[in-house]
């Protein structure tokens, strides 16, 4: 499972970001900082084709030595990165792309709170919630 | 081959390398100056034929990547030119053996040298030598450019030789087996004569011919070459010279289609060189296939043309910018498959990620580089890190990745201060760092953030300026990281813990007791201006509201003068359309005054964000406009305190129209100016006023205690009130002071009074008028009595006046007193001192003084009956007064020419007192004068007055009351009723 996930506002800061372990928790932060210049690039490669029916998932955006960094766009530019641990062969594509189908979800759910401003960060139990779920357990 | 070339890129496999070393001792300025000179010769048209020669100068390279150069013929060192200084004819031969000495260096692959002599002459200088060139001196060589051109020449001639040597190597000669250093011990009893090992010398020789080709500017030539090297090298499984081959191709179809070149802006090493091929850019346009077009007998002649198909067609051969990338991704995985070639790859990747980065394919040109990023290369130098990571930080920077890039020029940045370093460059680690500030979307001025919320990658920005902090700190440069420290705290004051606030202020106040922190714009030597860091958030600003003045400092505009200074902005009287929008709310001018040289006021209302105490040192107003002299406050604002309203103060020094803009502060020894204009959260109501000139002041002081009581209708602000408890007919005396305490002399004084709250008519308005020269302090007694009527008479007299004006008193409380006796009545009374002086008079503005009276009156006689009998003598009568002591104490009335008669607590008496008759009629009249400016209702009262003041002045009565005897002196005075029924 997950060792990090992060969502970033269209603006490109992050609206929330939560990783295990937490120790280490800026390497996570430079890691998904880092991520957002293979999104971009991966956006503006697929708005130039066709900029309505674009696949929201941007699939494997880099790999670093011990982690997969995939990524996933929503139409209004907010962007999900998850980072998964290389060891972690077991993970199969389709399952990464249901947990960002989750994880949309429970951001869809968080824009519906009217208590809710978009761009501030999120704080939502619910969606820490899920996000736990996804996340591996630290042991 | 240890030590990779960053700065490569394809084109550069058509270059000529050529090495210019100083010889013995060059100044290494000049040697510079010499070698940029040499430099700009970096394409050379040779004669006879359309070919261009691109050379490659380096000033510095290892004997060790020359071994190399068979293995790709740019690395190879084909030229030398040695740059020395010689002072006579005696130095000569050493210099000479020197030159010859740095030859045998690159000696196996030279194909010429040169050496530059300066500062000798004489007959040595004289004699002409093809491989030697005498200057007298570095700055006369008009000619270095010349000489190198001709240098190049040679070089061509050994080149295209060469060329031609082995491009006519037929397949009849044994072709000897070319390689790279570490396949020698390889090939060591390998049979030479098989078909396997010929094919492979035939393949690595047409590898080498197409890189010959290239160099000497046949490109169509050279790709025929490659194309017949792949073919060959790939049968038998050649593959680092497969790799070589897959290059070579690849780099002259660059060549081809990128005739601008690949290096961008990046190639900083040899600027001048860069700068050279750009400008000549457009003239060198494909200059292979222009040759092949002009001079189709050139393929002929040099006899390959039979086994390669011209026909084919140029198009043809060459690679189309798509296969490019895939055969550098060949190439390259080919020389992953050798350790040592891993220099290769890497500047193969870094070639790759430059043309891929032309073709804006970032993504691929990523993949490329990540790839880099795995090499390795084994043991590197620290300083070789550095350069591997800023090189990777600028490629990616190319390909548009600013935030890779600023990645990993902050991991180049901590490679130059690693701890294995000895001597940490942490000036080169400043520098590195504010160079990955926009990657990291960081900007060092403060203005950018203060537009609402910060919205950023916090943490990582955080790490970048503690980083900022700690590296300027280390630089020596205290001030440097006061700045950034300031920088730290107050962009990022939100997401700071409390523990690392309190970290942060800690360190900051260590720094600043150093170096205060300051409000000056630094300039950093590379140009970069760091600007100052006002503390807007330490304490918050709520809202600013500037003072009126107190009451009794108002000034007032003359009423005459007011139609003059009427504001004429609109010919409207009234217009429902509101001139003012609501930017200009913060520019409105505030409807009162403030007086020059008087202490003037704003409260604001600020906060601390801290959660531990914070002090405030220096704090004061910012303003324009006017002289203004701010008085500092120094403030302690308890944790996380709530709204907090503080008041600074300053005197404006001259008049005119003054703005408050902003208030400095200092906090934790940094000064900062805080502008209101960019505090978009601060809330105000104005901050522009009027100061008029300066005023006298007044400070009055009674000879009664203040109280605190107000005036019961309290219409109008008063600066002071007396109040005192009086009984009925009781007299008090109360002394008034005025002190003018200004600096302004006072000029004229006007005082007026009135009553209040009583229906009853008062008598007589008071009015004084005093002229007063000379600034002495003004002392005034004025005697007033029960606060009912004064009547002044206009005294002017220089200095001191004493003013004693005749008090007139009638008990008020008689009417009322006939129903209830124990009425307690209550007067109240203001007096109103209008004064002016100095500048303020001559624009027409005043000031007013006010003083309250609060007076209980208590009753005391009463006379309950009052009838006359008639006395012994016709022109006199007795009356007889039923007197009662409504008071708790005992007292003696009085009459004239009577006894006294004593009265215990609530007794009544009758007394008798004999009194002449007389006649109103003889009372003075009004004269005319006032006749006719009063009513007639106003001369009944006053003729009411009058007559009671006869009958009392007729008739004398007093009272006392025993008890307080020594204290006061008690009046009993008849009221005009009791005259009245006297007389009839």
């Amino acid at each position: 499972m997950a060792v990090c996930i992060a969502v970033i506002a269209k603006e490109n800061y992050p609206l929330y970001i939560r990783s295990v372990p937490t120790q280490n928790e800026l390497k996570f932060h430079y890691t998904v900082h880092t991520s957002l210049d293979v999104v971009e690039e991966k956006i503006s490669a697929v708005g130039k084709a066709m900029a309505d029916q674009r696949e929201l998932y941007l699939g494997l955006l880099y790999p670093t030595e011990d982690y997969k960094v995939y990524g996933y766009v929503t139409n209004s530019k907010v962007k999900f990165v998850i980072v998964v641990d290389s060891s972690n062969t077991s993970l199969r594509d389709n399952e990464i792309r249901s947990m960002f189908r989750k994880l949309h979800n429970s951001f869809t759910d968080v824009m519906c709170n009217p208590f809710y401003n978009p761009g501030d960060t999120i704080q939502s139990k619910a969606f820490d919630g899920m996000v736990s779920a996804m996340m591996v357990q630290a042991s | 081959m240890s030590v990779p070339d960053y700065m490569q890129c394809a084109e550069d496999h058509q270059t000529v390398l050529v090495v210019v070393q100083p010889v013995g001792i060059v100044p290494e300025d000049q040697f510079f100056r010499i070698y940029k000179r040499i430099a700009s010769v970096a394409q050379v048209s040779i004669r006879d034929s359309q070919r261009n020669l691109y050379i490659r100068y380096r000033h510095h390279y290892l004997p060790e990547n020359n071994d190399w150069g068979d293995f790709q013929t740019h690395r190879k060192v084909v030229g030398l030119i040695c740059v020395t200084t010689c002072g006579s004819g005696k130095e000569w031969p050493q210099t000479s053996e020197r030159f010859h000495g740095q030859k045998e260096v690159f000696g196996a692959t030279l194909y010429d040298s040169r050496l530059l002599v300066f500062g000798l002459q004489g007959e040595i200088a004289e004699q002409q030598r093809t491989d030697v060139a005498f200057y007298p001196s570095y700055d006369d060589c008009p000619d270095v450019e010349k000489k190198v051109e001709d240098f190049v020449e040679s070089i061509f001639i050994v080149l295209e030789s060469k060329r031609l040597d082995r491009a006519t190597d037929k397949s009849g000669d044994k072709i000897p087996l070319l390689c790279v250093p570490f396949e020698k011990k390889d090939f060591v009893g390998l049979d030479t004569d098989s078909r396997h090992y010929k094919k492979r010398c035939q393949g690595r020789m047409r590898k080498h011919v197409g890189d010959l080709c290239l160099q000497a500017g046949m490109l169509q030539d050279a790709l025929v070459h490659y194309h017949m090297a792949v073919e060959l090298l790939r049968s038998v499984n050649d593959f680092l010279w497969l790799g070589a081959a897959l290059e070579g191709l690849c780099s002259a179809s660059v060549i081809f289609h990128y005739p601008g070149g690949t290096a961008g802006k990046a190639a900083g090493r040899n600027p001048s060189a860069a700068q050279g091929q750009a400008a000549d850019a457009g003239k060198r346009h494909r200059p292979g296939a222009q040759e092949v077009l002009i001079d189709p007998g050139a393929l002929t002649t040099n006899g390959i043309s039979a086994d390669t198909s011209s026909e084919i067609g140029r198009a043809k051969n060459c690679l189309s910018p798509e296969d490019i990338i895939e055969k550098y991704k060949e190439a390259i995985s080919y020389y992953g498959k050798y350790k040592n070639a891993g220099v290769i790859e890497l500047e193969a990747c870094v070639k790759a990620v430059r043309v891929l980065a032309i073709q804006k394919r970032a993504m691929e040109a990523s993949e490329f580089l990540q790839n880099a990023v795995y090499i390795n290369l084994g043991q590197l130098s620290e300083e070789e890190k550095i350069q591997r990571y800023s090189i990777l930080s600028e490629l990616y920077y190319l390909i548009g990745f600013h935030r890779k890039s600023a990645f990993f020029k902050r991991v180049a940045a901590m490679q130059c201060v690693a701890p294995t370093i000895p001597e940490p460059g942490w000036r080169a680690c400043y520098k590195l760092l504010l160079e990955t500030l926009p990657g990291y979307s960081l900007s060092l001025d403060p203005k950018d953030f203060s537009k609402g919320a910060h919205r950023g990658w916090a943490a990582v920005q955080m790490r970048l300026l503690h980083e900022l902090v700690y590296a300027s700190r280390r630089m020596g440069n205290p001030g440097l990281s006061v700045r950034h420290l300031s920088f730290l705290l107050q962009t990022m004051l939100d997401f700071l813990s409390d523990q690392e606030k309190k970290e942060v202020t800690q360190s900051l106040e260590n720094y600043t007791s150093k170096c205060p922190g300051g409000m000056e714009v630094i300039t950093l030597p590379d140009g970069l201006r760091l600007h100052p860091v006002p503390f807007t958030k330490l304490p918050i600003v709520r809202s600013v509201k500037l003072l009126d003045l107190p009451v009794s400092l108002r000034p007032h505009k003359q009423k005459g003068l007011m139609e003059n200074s009427m504001s004429t902005k609109s010919p409207f009287i009234y217009s429902p359309i509101i001139m003012h929008n609501r930017g200009e709310e913060r520019n409105k001018k505030i409807d009162f005054q403030w007086v020059q040289g008087d202490v003037c006021e704003v409260q604001l209302m600020v906060y601390n964000p801290m959660p531990f105490e914070l002090r405030v040192e220096n704090m004061g107003l910012l303003t324009s406009g006017v002289e203004f002299e701010s008085l500092p406050a120094a403030l302690s604002l308890p944790a996380e305190s709530g709204l907090y309203p503080v008041t600074l103060v300053g005197v404006p020094r001259t008049a005119g129209n003054i703005t408050v803009n902003g208030y400095h502060t200092s906090v934790f020894g940094v000064t900062s100016d805080c502008l209101l204009d960019s505090l978009t959260s601060v809330r105000t109501s104005g901050c522009l006023v009027e100061v008029i000139p300066s005023l006298p002041r007044l400070q009055l002081s009674t000879s009664l205690p203040r109280s605190a009581h107000p005036l019961q209708p309290s219409k109008e602000e008063l600066s002071s009130s007396v109040s005192v408890q009086l009984f009925n007919g009781e007299t008090q005396q109360l002394t008034i002071t005025l002190e003018n305490i200004g600096s302004e002399d006072l000029e004229t004084l006007e005082i007026t009074s009135k009553i209040s709250n009583t229906k009853e008519r008062l008598f007589g308005e008071f009015l004084i008028r005093l002229d007063f020269s000379g600034g002495e302090n003004l002392l005034q007694d004025l005697m007033t009595v029960n606060g009912i009527s004064v009547t002044g008479l206009p005294i002017s007299s220089p200095l001191r006046q004493v003013l004693k004006p005749r008090a007139e008193t009638r008990p008020p409380g008689s009417e009322s007193s006939k129903t209830d006796y124990n009425h307690v009545k209550m007067l109240e009374a203001v007096m109103t001192f209008k004064y002016s002086g100095g500048a303020g008079k001559v624009e027409g503005y005043y000031r007013d003084l006010t003083l309250g009276l609060h007076v209980d009156v208590e009753p005391s006689v009463f006379f309950t009956r009052v009838s006359t009998l008639p006395a012994t003598s016709t022109r006199q009568c007795h009356l007889l007064l039923d007197v009662f002591n409504s008071t708790e104490h005992e007292l003696t009335v009085s009459a004239q020419n009577n006894q006294d008669l004593v009265l215990h607590a609530s007794e009544c008496q009758r007394m008798a007192i004999q009194v002449d008759k007389f006649d109103f009629d003889t009372l003075p009249q009004p004269d005319q004068e006032t006749v006719r400016y009063t009513s007639l209702k106003l001369l009944e009262e006053e003729r009411l007055h009058a007559q009671a003041s006869m009958i009392n002045s007729t008739l004398g009565i007093t009272w006392d009351i025993i008890s307080f005897a020594a204290l006061i002196n008690m009046q009993a005075r008849l009221s005009s009723q009791t005259s009245l029924i006297m007389r009839g």
